[in-house]
């Protein structure tokens, strides 16, 4: 699968708007994730339980690309969390 | 300016910003994380934390509760210690570095925001009715709140306004199952954006789904009883029952604080501002809906009411506030995309604004239209309706930074324009140049580097307050690059070199996860006279001179993200003046079903013999 960079990561992030469609669609959302916390937790910073919970779960099926009415890749996004996790010791 | 200021009373900021839309707070926050120390105050009038207003459609129709519209997290302004104070901003003493408050409160300031939004344009002032109860414009949550409330009592309701706001509305009408009046005054839906073909398209799907639709229809007249809307007149003698009307006829930039300012401010259909955000006053900047930047295809100032935009704006404004040196992002061409019912809009560009200079294709195969603007190989506008969203940041990232789409045109008008692959493969080519070569591409080295081309481009001063436009044809060739499937191999080789020999910044632990190439910070560019030259050309040369800004440059994004620094040049169109058409060669506007690139074969013909 061909995914994409952190800059282009962050850019979709900045043009989300908030409808939360993606987390709608998802079969694999846990607990009660806001899509605020998990574009902040995406990016940088410390990563919340809820969140890890989330990211663990998804399983990259992309149902959740679909229905963003601007076209965003959430699927990317939950791939580089996915990234930042592994590497700050989540998945360990 | 006759306000008496208390002066006793004055507090002072370094960084002030007036307004806590998204492009305030985005502006704050990022303030904050480029200064730690500087003391930043928004100051609003605004009732409620900041929202996702574009989530607030998917709130009228209950899909998210109040709480979900937070665009951050509740507590965010506290934990990055950015004072709120619940005032209006009325005036602006520029030459003395302060505003006055509502109740005559002076607040001192180095840097100024004006992040002041928008509001919505309403009915005429002087239609008749226009004051009864049940006629609500949709822009504020209170708007929605508000029209929520009633929602139980409606049966008929009257929607005015021919934009996506407007449909966006009729469809959530739609879901609550009220008999919906749409009133478009153009006899097409969109008119400054889409063409007949796309409109009928969107208004074909809406009548379906069952709003009755008035094209060339105007309310001249609101008709109440007892204080309360009962029905419109129209300009077409026609009176239609509804309970409530909703107005959704656009937005106008809150311009008040330019005019309540001191020192004069240039205001034209909003603050003008340069890239950097700085408006025509000394220290004072502008973001977010209030604000007028020049698009490069057009060079007009105009405001883009847009959420991507407005975070973008709030970016680049707090890293010039802050006195932050780094901002490699730019505004580039509007984008604006959303959903129009079962429909998906993308335009990427202007492009109406090329239809006599731009070669036009377009494709309504399977429920879908696209139409793509291209100028010689580059594409300068974009259009998409159909049941997906196409990646419209990767579309406009092509258009920014002038790629060619000789390879991908025909990817891109049916819609199967996959942008992780294109981009991914870019980045490929890239290293592969640098195996074989031995040294770092120049950004065009990454366009198309299995043969020979052509390229076009143009630069553009996008200083606010200056225009000089230049541009520069420039043919280049680029060297056949040896596609040995080893090449990965070779790549990891030539990194390790590279590396060694300190030309390539590697980003730091949370930044790469993929290999980015194009040109290094510190490498040099070559000139254009260093390049390769082909001379013989089917181009015909575009009138105007300066230099050729170097396009595809993915070390743009090698940087360290939220840095910000203002590229001094960042466009690469070319505006054509109408009386330039005979040079540039005859517009083609064709409808290609078959999406057939025989438009090229006309238009190379047309310019073999000499037209």
């Amino acid at each position: 699968m061909l995914h994409k960079t952190l800059p282009q990561i962050a850019q979709e992030l900045h043009a989300c708007i908030g409808c939360n469609e993606c987390l709608l669609a998802c079969p694999a959302v846990t607990g009660s994730v806001s899509i605020d916390v998990l574009n902040r937790e995406t990016l940088s910073g410390p990563i919340s339980v809820p969140v890890a919970r989330f990211a663990r779960a998804c399983y990259q099926c992309s149902a959740c690309v679909a229905p963003c009415p601007v076209g965003l890749h959430r699927d990317a996004m939950m791939m580089w969390l996915k990234v930042r996790m592994l590497r700050s010791g989540w998945g360990e | 300016m006759t306000r008496h200021i208390k002066m006793n009373s004055v507090d002072n900021a370094e960084i002030v910003i007036a307004g806590n839309g998204i492009a305030g707070l985005t502006a704050a926050i990022e303030a904050r994380r480029l200064a730690p120390d500087k003391r930043i105050v928004i100051i609003t009038d605004q009732n409620h934390p900041t929202i996702n207003t574009p989530a607030l459609k998917q709130f009228a129709i209950d899909k998210l509760t109040r709480e979900q519209l937070l665009a951050y997290p509740a507590g965010t302004e506290r934990a990055q210690r950015i004072h709120v104070i619940n005032a209006r901003v009325e005036e602006i003493h520029a030459q003395q570095n302060f505003v006055c408050l509502t109740g005559g409160r002076g607040f001192g300031y180095e840097s100024l925001l004006i992040a002041t939004g928008s509001v919505a344009t309403g009915l005429p002032q002087n239609l008749p009715g226009r004051d009864f109860d049940g006629i609500l414009t949709l822009h504020r949550l209170n708007d929605y709140l508000d029209m929520r409330r009633r929602l139980s009592e409606i049966e008929d309701a009257v929607v005015v306004g021919g934009g996506p706001h407007a449909i966006e509305t009729v469809v959530c009408l739609l879901y609550w199952g009220i008999r919906v009046h749409w009133l478009i005054r153009s006899d097409t839906f969109f008119p400054s954006t889409l063409d007949r073909p796309a409109s009928d398209m969107v208004l074909e799907r809406i009548r379906r789904a069952g709003a009755k639709v008035y094209t060339q229809t105007e309310v001249i007249g609101v008709v109440g009883r007892v204080g309360s809307v009962n029905g419109v007149v129209t300009n077409q003698h026609q009176f239609l029952p509804c309970q409530l009307v909703l107005v959704c006829t656009g937005t106008t930039p809150v311009t008040t604080l330019a005019t309540h300012c001191d020192l004069p401010m240039k205001c034209m259909r909003g603050i003008l501002v340069d890239d950097q955000l700085r408006s025509s006053v000394r220290s004072i900047y502008a973001a977010g809906d209030v604000a007028a930047i020049r698009d490069p295809q057009s060079g007009e100032y105009a405001p883009r009411a847009q959420w991507y935009a407005a975070v973008l704006q709030g970016r680049i404004a707090a890293a010039a506030m802050a006195g932050s040196a780094v901002h490699e992002e730019s505004f580039g061409v509007p984008w604006h995309a959303t959903r129009l019912g079962e429909l998906s809009l993308l335009t990427v560009g202007n492009p109406f604004q090329w239809r006599y200079t731009a070669t036009t294709l377009t494709d309504d195969s399977k429920g879908s239209y696209r139409r793509v603007s291209i100028v010689d190989d580059r594409l300068v506008g974009y259009l998409s309706l159909g049941p997906s969203q196409p990646d419209g940041l990767a579309i406009k990232k092509l258009i920014d930074e002038g790629h060619s789409i000789r390879h991908i045109e025909k990817a891109l008008l049916k819609g199967k324009f996959d942008a992780r692959k294109y981009f991914s493969h870019q980045r490929s080519y890239a290293a592969q140049y640098m195996v074989h070569t031995g040294k770092l591409p120049a950004p065009d080295a990454l366009e198309a580097p299995h043969q020979s081309q052509t390229q076009v481009g143009t630069l553009r001063e996008t200083g606010p307050l200056t225009s000089s436009d230049k541009a520069i044809t420039q043919n280049v060739a680029m060297n056949r690059v040896n596609t040995d499937p080893l090449y990965e191999v070779h790549v990891q080789n030539a990194l390790d070199t590279l590396a060694q020999q300190k030309t390539i910044v590697f980003f730091e632990e949370n930044e790469s996860l993929f290999f980015e190439s194009g040109l290094a910070p510190n490498q040099p560019k070559q000139r254009p006279s260093e390049l390769p030259c082909v001379i013989d050309s089917t181009l015909v040369a575009l009138p105007s001179n300066g230099s050729r800004r170097n396009s595809g440059n993915l070390w743009s994004y090698s940087e360290k993200l939220p840095a910000v620094k203002a590229r001094p040049k960042n466009s690469q169109f070319i505006i054509f003046p109408r009386s330039d058409k005979k040079e540039i060669g005859r517009t083609q506007e064709r409808k290609h079903p078959s999406s057939s690139l025989w438009a090229y074969t006309e238009k190379h013909a047309a310019v073999k013999k000499g037209h």
